[in-house]
């Protein structure tokens, strides 16, 4: 249970306080903000104990979001709801920023309202959420009596996800496959650690209670599923993927995957996260990092980054960034570049070499001489990791969406009619490599 | 913001308030009252313009309606009187056709927090419950417990609680949850909503249909409830298990300490429920959102303590990224150092030492602590890494390395030669206390075996005037006597100065006495100082005693899940203790000086004591702690009741002295180590009526019997005899035990 709720600015100004259990004094707001925002050492922990009362909190962009509580509650959840209304504000202003908060103030307590009531959290679908509050205020007395009978049916309904009588001309649907590749890589080339976390987003505009089917190249989906054709099982076999785990949206029945490894919903409308997933195994490193730091005695570096693109020609990278961590004591930098634009940032004490596009099975160079200024300090440089950028047309973990298909017995439209997109995004998470 | 003259702003709002053409115009008015909002969030007393809120508060238009609802339950505590006014318009909001005006009006009404006002809300929250939308039936359900918050100790309404039992049925999912915690805190001291047979089937089955917040809460729920039999056990089991996978780690979390609850006498199910939500729990430990990720880290950590092999083969999972906040990387090294084994530790090591050169000293200094850890079972590749650390010269990484070598040769006897030839050099590169300390201590036990000892203790000894910290002076103090023992030629004329040094100049009276003290140790003669000062130079027990073997799952099943992990168990403990002191308030008195100086007894504690056949009318309380000080103060200004010889033979172990005396609730207060000539302890107990009865225990070297002194603050023979009693039975029994 939730004791209050506060969001502060980055220099510690309270924007939005909300209490909601007699035990949370009006002096909490404060402690958070002496104890913890003003604090001179970097944050120990996202939770703090002050006086006895914990303070959950998560930070976006400059803004703290704090959760308060007396209670030995569930971090996890408590986390998790924090980030619940994070998403809610964000599908309703967009960016979490000091002036968009300040501009929806209203708003936001009104939402406050409705998700959390005496600490306990309530409905927070963001897609229910819209039917009664919208940005600019309330429906109030213009709502037909059509409107209040269905707030109180989607407040009512079996499925508290979808509203009843969603009717489009145009029967769409978009899936986008948007993965991001992680990489702790060591000098000489050896994988530390490499994962894909990735997420399935779909966008659905579809009229009445469609039931969807969705199929992807997982591993043990298509050996369940391929037992029938043998045929189908070694022509598929070898680009199956195996998925370490994955997590589905609420509307996915999961007792139907776990018997025939079917995965079937009745989709929210707009748009929302179907699954979310993780792989380690056979992950497709779109780009190698190979780095070459040479000491030319106690006042120069040398430094050769060579980068390799590892996948088809076809494809291309976009937003490829390379940052390269130059030493405390740098005076000077050169940097010849083959491709692309690079530029020693003293601010950020790091080379930023910047590639607009870049094809598959390419390869790409810059070399640098860094002057160092003489120093009495006997501590060695750290020598922080290279770390990548960039933006890829492919799913890194090798999912392909095999299906997806719409079944609306009541209405009059069928598979085939319904318009579909797939796109594949691969993006850099944390991409480092050790030189 | 002006935090002063608030009173011209206060001034302003209300004469907009009150301005006709502003409350014709819709938009104008709800913007004045807007601004009143933002001035109380920012710390405002807005309460002055209570009246004009009231009066805005009978619109239709609902987000104004909300904005007023939201200063009224804000304000209501401090005007009571004029919130009875609002009432009206509540009242009348609650039959309002639109549920979502009847929902919010009842919401706002149930959290104005005043005296006086639940005869005004009861009927409408009845009412509410009935309601046809869920809406506000789920806004009524949560009614009954504000309500009931208000009434303060007041009795329960046996038939409100029936009438919520009943909801429990109901076709909503959030009202069955918001009805399962109303019931909670409205029972809170019969202990809570009763999960029977019946509830628990009902609340497994509409399991799937909740949203996430409300089956993490019913798994919660559910903890309470004793399947009859083996068999309905394992269907519950079976009911839950895709839960386990859920897409929200706080349910999988929730589901994962149901299974261990329920599983509580099958170990195998246990340990399978842990293999199963392995993968979960690492997606979490690897997934963007930081926070959660630190919460599964902690986890990770508390089964580490049962199954140290369960997440040995995923080391790399635990490795830091550059990118990663402090906060992660600290607990993933504390996870790295748990989960070392034959295979990983090359590794894990190899990891460890690149974190060692962090620019964050923070996190350098973990990492070394870490590998210091580590080398309790790997030692020898440990104390390796640890020596060239020292190579870096550099102040934040030798001063721990230094500190971890104490430690280590303490525990690991069989690493001392390889840490006396680490040693030298170290000390041009140490400036804080805690690594001084370190450093002299070193050199003055393993002194013999270092060739350049004493020259560093006598650049110690030079610079004593200008050195800041007095535990340095003290540690410098015991090493060299103890280093003049051992090399005496080398010591004896700077111990001499030193000495001078600490009693003449020293201003700091601990040292000084310190230094008193070992002078006129020196005066009654060497052998007397060596049977004092060499104490054995390592004890590779305490490191058994320190991390004791695998505990079972059961030992943390019942914190899964809580606070009591993320903060760790000692830490929750103080803070827990806390808030129990806190509850009892009034009992207890109001400052800490006056509870040592006095012989209170927290109510709680007064539970009855293990009794003694012997002990006749005494019945000893479990006393809080006295201070120290506070026991020699009352020591010395009391005299001996009681003196007694015990006969005594050989060695025997302290602790076990020291526990078997806890048990009939006779504190420790001081004692000697095991071993030492003459052994000395002093106890303190308390009875009920408060008299205290402080006692001495001594052993003389040579002599075959312990000698028992006993002062009592109140002179009652016959409590003091059967005092000596019970004392007698403890060391009679310890003496048993020993032979």
């Amino acid at each position: 249970m939730i004791g209050g709720l506060f969001i502060y600015n980055h220099k510690g100004e309270v924007l939005i306080s909300r209490v909601y259990r007699d035990d949370i004094g009006r002096n909490a707001v404060d402690a958070f903000r002496v104890n913890v925002i003003h604090a001179r050492q970097q944050v120990r922990s996202p939770v703090t104990n002050i006086a006895r009362t914990s303070f959950f909190h998560v930070k976006r962009s400059n803004i703290w979001l704090a959760a308060v509580t007396k209670q030995n509650v569930n971090a996890a959840m408590v986390f998790e709801f924090l980030y619940k209304m994070c998403d809610v504000m964000a599908a309703y202003f967009g960016k979490i920023s000091e002036e968009n908060i300040k501009n929806n103030f209203v708003l936001i307590y009104e939402l406050l309202d409705e998700i959390l009531d005496f600490g306990y959290p309530q409905n927070s679908e963001t897609g229910a959420l819209k039917t009664f509050i919208t940005q600019q205020g309330i429906k109030s007395q213009h709502q037909t009596k059509e409107e209040q009978s269905q707030i109180t049916s989607q407040v009512t309904g079996q499925i508290g996800w979808r509203r009843e009588g969603i009717k489009y001309r145009r029967n769409e649907l978009f899936l986008d496959v948007l993965e991001s590749v992680n990489l702790l890589m060591s000098p000489q080339g050896q994988v530390l650690s490499a994962h894909v976390s990735g997420r399935v987003v779909m966008k659905s505009y579809l009229s009445g209670m469609p039931e969807c089917k969705f199929g992807m190249n997982d591993k043990i989906v298509i050996e369940k599923q391929g037992k029938g054709t043998a045929d189908e099982t070694s022509k598929s076999g070898k680009q199956s993927i195996a998925i370490d785990d994955c997590t589905f949206h609420q509307c996915v029945r999961l007792s139907k995957f776990d018997s025939e490894c079917s995965i079937s919903f009745i989709p929210p409308d707009g748009e929302f996260e179907l699954m979310r997933y993780r792989t380690t195994k056979d992950i497709i490193l779109p780009f190698r990092v190979i780095p070459l730091v040479r000491e030319v005695g106690r006042t120069k570096l040398e430094v050769k980054v060579v980068i390799k693109s590892n996948f088809k020609p076809s494809l291309l990278a976009q937003k490829i960034e390379v940052r390269i961590p130059t030493p405390l004591n740098t005076s000077g930098v050169q940097v010849i570049c083959m491709k692309g634009k690079a530029k020693y940032k003293a601010s950020e004490n790091a080379i930023v070499w910047k590639i607009k596009r870049m094809a598959g099975m390419k390869e790409s160079q810059i070399s640098a001489e860094i002057e160092l200024l003489p120093t009495n300090d006997k501590k060695k440089w750290a020598r922080p990791p290279i770390s990548m950028n960039f933006e890829v047309p492919f799913a890194p973990s090798g999912l392909k969406v095999r299906y997806l298909k719409v079944f609306e017995p009541k209405l009059n439209y069928s598979d085939h009619d319904v318009i579909k997109w797939v796109r594949y995004i691969g993006r850099s998470g944390i991409y480092e490599t050790r030189c | 913001m002006p935090y002063l003259g608030s009173e011209d702003v206060v001034k302003e709002l209300k004469k907009a308030l009150c301005n006709p053409h502003i409350q014709a115009d819709r938009l104008r008015y709800r913007n004045v009252i807007q601004r009143v909002i933002r001035y109380m969030t920012q710390g405002l007393d807005m309460s002055g313009v209570f009246m004009e809120m009231v009066k805005a508060s009978a619109t239709v238009d609902i987000v104004q309606k909300k904005l007023v609802y939201l200063y009224m339950c804000t304000y209501a505590p401090l005007k009571p009187d004029l919130a009875l006014l609002a009432i009206n318009t509540l009242c009348k909001d609650c039959s309002d056709p639109n549920p979502m005006v009847r929902g919010l009006a009842l919401r706002s009404m149930c959290s104005l927090r005043m005296p006086g006002v639940q005869e005004y809300i009861q009927q409408p929250i009845l009412n509410g419950l009935r309601d046809k939308a869920s809406y506000v039936r789920r806004v009524a359900v949560l009614g009954c417990a504000k309500m009931h918050n208000l009434h303060g100790d007041s009795e329960v309404d046996g038939a409100l609680v029936n009438e919520l039992y009943s909801l429990l049925r109901d076709q909503d999912p959030i009202v069955v949850v918001n009805c399962l915690r109303s019931l909670e805190e409205i029972l809170k001291q019969e202990g809570g909503v009763v999960i029977n047979k019946p509830i628990a089937h009902h609340l497994l089955n509409r399991m799937s249909k909740l949203d996430q917040w409300g089956q993490a809460e019913v798994l919660n729920f559910l903890l309470r409830y004793q399947p009859r039999s083996e068999e309905e056990l394992f269907d519950i089991l079976n009911l839950l298990d895709s839960f386990l996978k859920s897409s929200s780690p706080g349910v999988v979390m929730g589901a994962t300490k149901l299974f261990l609850i329920l599983a509580k006498k099958f170990p195998h199910v246990q340990t399978d429920v842990l293999v199963r939500v392995k993968g979960p729990l690492l997606a979490a430990c690897s997934s963007e959102s930081r926070e959660l990720c630190f919460v599964a880290l902690c986890h990770v950590r508390q089964i580490l303590h049962s199954l140290p092999g369960h997440f040995s083969s995923h080391y790399k999972k635990f490795f830091c990224s550059y990118s990663e906040p402090h906060y992660i990387k600290l607990q993933k090294v504390e996870v790295l150092c748990e989960l070392v084994n034959d295979e990983n530790v090359q590794q894990v090591l190899e990891e460890l030492r690149g974190y060692c050169t962090d620019v964050s000293a923070d996190f350098a200094q973990a990492a070394i602590f870490a590998i210091g850890g580590i080398a309790r079972t790997y030692t020898d590749q440990c104390v390796q890494i640890l020596t060239e650390l020292l190579g870096l010269r550099q102040e934040h990484i030798t001063t721990v390395v230094v500190q971890t070598f104490r430690d280590l040769v303490w525990l690991c006897p069989q690493c001392t030669e390889a840490v006396c030839q680490a040693l030298p050099g170290c000390e041009e590169n140490i400036q804080d206390s805690e690594g001084k300390q370190a450093l002299i201590w070193l050199l003055g036990v393993h002194g013999e075996r270092i060739p350049n000892a004493p020259y560093v203790l006598e650049d110690f000894v030079e610079n004593v005037k200008s050195e800041t910290f007095p535990a340095v002076k003290m540690e410098l103090l015991t090493a060299l006597l103890r280093l003049f023992l051992s090399r005496p030629a080398e010591c004896q004329d700077m111990l001499g100065r030193l000495l001078y040094y600490c009693i003449e100049e020293e201003k700091d009276m601990a040292v000084r006495d310190r230094g008193l003290f070992y002078y006129r140790l020196l005066l009654v003669g060497i052998d007397e100082v060596k049977r004092i000062l060499c104490s054995p130079k390592s004890d590779p027990t305490l490191g058994l005693l320190e991390d004791p073997a695998e505990r079972p799952v059961n030992s943390w099943a019942s914190d899964f899940n809580t606070l009591v992990p993320v903060y760790g168990k000692a830490h929750w403990a103080t803070i827990s203790k806390c808030q129990g002191a806190e509850r009892c308030g009034p009992e207890l008195p109001k400052t800490s000086s006056f509870a040592a100086s006095g012989p209170l007894i927290p109510e709680e504690n007064k539970e009855r004591v293990q009794e003694l056949p012997d002990s006749g009318a005494l019945m000893l309380v479990p006393n809080r702690q006295l201070t120290a000080d506070y026991f020699e103060k009352t020591w010395l200004s009391l005299k001996v009741a009681h003196q007694q010889v015990l006969p005594w033979r050989g060695e025997f172990h302290p602790d076990t002295l020291q526990m078997a005396l806890q048990v009939v609730n006779i504190q420790t207060i001081a004692m000697s180590r095991a071993g030492s000539r003459p052994w000395k302890a002093y106890l303190s107990a308390q009875d009920d009526t408060g008299c205290l009865f402080l006692t001495e225990l001594l052993l003389e070297p040579g002599n075959s019997e312990m000698q028992i002194s006993v002062k009592q603050n109140e002179a009652r023979t016959e409590t003091l005899n059967s005092f000596i009693s019970v004392l007698e039975t403890v060391i009679g029994t310890i003496e048993e035990i020993k032979s």
